[in-house]
């Protein structure tokens, strides 16, 4: 959460601004190793040579390599949910549809990243990650997004009153994290992934459609 | 390098008793895969190495390697046994099951009844199937998809019990359900739920996952 604190007013000090520069290379720097060698492949040390500080730097900044991939996952995260945030409130259909849409969106943005997003998703389980890491399942964002989805279905009256809200938001987002399981094991594309999602959503949106 | 297994190798050779050579050769291959087990759990995949494990097992590193060809190896071997005794723990239980959702409940819980007491080793092992390397062995070993087998089983008889409807589109539907009773696991692994509250939340779950094939 360090990286919301913005200084407030006034010239920064300057050892806070040089450690926050220290940050923002290092994070773009680990934003392009691990795209190109994935995260396993990626070693502090590289990304301190790739981003021109030393290793040290890059320690007394972020507790581990978990950590960044945190921080980079956040950082591209940003422009995502700017477009679902702008998305979101004109479509059109029922609370399946919406969900739809808004799994494409997130689909589509991740293909060009996949293996950084599977790495996101293994950094879960990850020995080394300190409890500041945020991998997959412990970002906020996209379960808030779902879950105002399916209040707004549920005032539109196709989301049942009395169905657990965090229960089916925690179906959704293992179905999307399971989903990429594809690109492992038959190398799906973004097509293939929102086709597969769809049908996940569809028979989600049977279990939470209120009882005829 | 193809392994023998203490049964396979009474099966191969059913009337002579295995040489002591035979039989000094099991007995390093389990030392190993009982230290490599421990490793694992503790220090993750990454985290262990072929020399510790080697040291944990009081031998050396040349000698787990005559026997295995690397840590992958080591890992299948140990993921293999234990999804084998799960498999079928996981079809006795199923057979108790009442109808199609309390039998794929019981699924669900001999599986986090199994993996109670191993669940760092559980920890490694999601860690690796994310992988690009190790994902494709993991998933791709014939036990791994006996589990999806398992859900479709119960669905089929659902369907020609007439419990289910035809149109249950049984695949995604046993794709879903293994999913969702992996997807649990976090839980388990690091808010360290309960049995009792892993009940609860995968019986809510079925029924959800269920609900749309029971009409029709």
């Amino acid at each position: 959460m360090n990286a919301d604190i913005a200084p407030l007013s006034g010239p920064v000090p300057p050892r806070q601004s040089q450690k926050e520069a220290t940050r923002q290379r290092v994070v773009a720097a680990a934003h392009e190793l691990f795209d190109t060698h994935g995260y396993q492949g990626t070693t502090i040390r590289e990304i301190a040579r790739h981003a021109g500080v030393s290793v040290g730097s890059v320690f007394t900044t972020f507790a581990s390599k978990g950590e960044i991939l945190s921080e980079v996952m956040q950082a591209r995260l940003e422009p995502l949910y700017a477009e679902i945030d702008r998305v979101m409130p004109h479509l059109r259909g029922c609370t399946a549809d919406r969900l739809r849409t808004m799994f494409a969106v997130h689909f589509e943005f991740e293909a060009r990243h996949v293996r950084l997003f599977m790495s996101h998703i293994a950094a879960a389980y990850d020995w080394t990650l300190p409890p500041a890491a945020r991998p997959y399942g412990r970002t906020p964002r996209l379960q808030e997004v779902i879950r105002d989805t399916l209040i707004k279905g549920r005032t539109e009256g196709d989301v049942r009153q009395d169905v657990d809200l965090q229960e089916i938001v925690d179906l959704l987002m293992s179905a999307y994290a399971w989903t990429y399981r594809l690109v492992i094991t038959q190398e799906a594309d973004a097509r293939l992934l929102i086709g597969v999602m769809d049908r996940q959503i569809g028979l989600i949106a049977d279990g939470f459609a209120p009882k005829p | 390098m193809k392994h023998i297994s203490p049964t396979q190798v009474a099966v191969d050779t059913p009337t002579r008793a295995p040489t002591r050579r035979a039989l000094a050769k099991q007995q390093t291959r389990l030392k190993v895969l009982a230290a490599a087990r421990r490793l694992f759990s503790e220090q993750g995949y990454e985290g262990a190495t072929i020399r510790d494990i080697a040291a944990a097992a009081g031998m050396s590193t040349g000698a787990v390697f005559a026997n295995f060809t690397d840590k992958s190896d080591l890992f299948r071997e140990i993921m293999q046994d234990d999804m084998e005794a799960l498999t079928a723990a996981m079809r006795d239980a199923a057979a108790r099951g009442r109808n199609v959702e309390d039998a794929v409940l019981k699924i669900f819980m001999a599986g986090y009844t199994f993996y109670k007491t191993r669940l760092q080793l559980a920890r490694a092992a999601f860690s690796v199937s994310w992988d690009k390397d190790g994902g494709p062995t993991l998933r791709g070993m014939s036990s791994s998809a006996a589990f999806q087998d398992l859900f479709t089983e119960q669905l089929t008889a659902g369907v020609e019990r007439g419990e289910l409807s035809q149109e249950a589109e049984v695949k995604l539907r046993s794709q879903m359900l293994f999913d969702t009773y992996l997807s649990n696991f976090p839980q388990a692994i690091f808010e360290g739920w309960s049995l009792d509250a892993l009940q609860a939340r995968a019986r809510d779950q079925i029924r959800i996952l269920l609900a749309g094939a029971r009409r029709g």
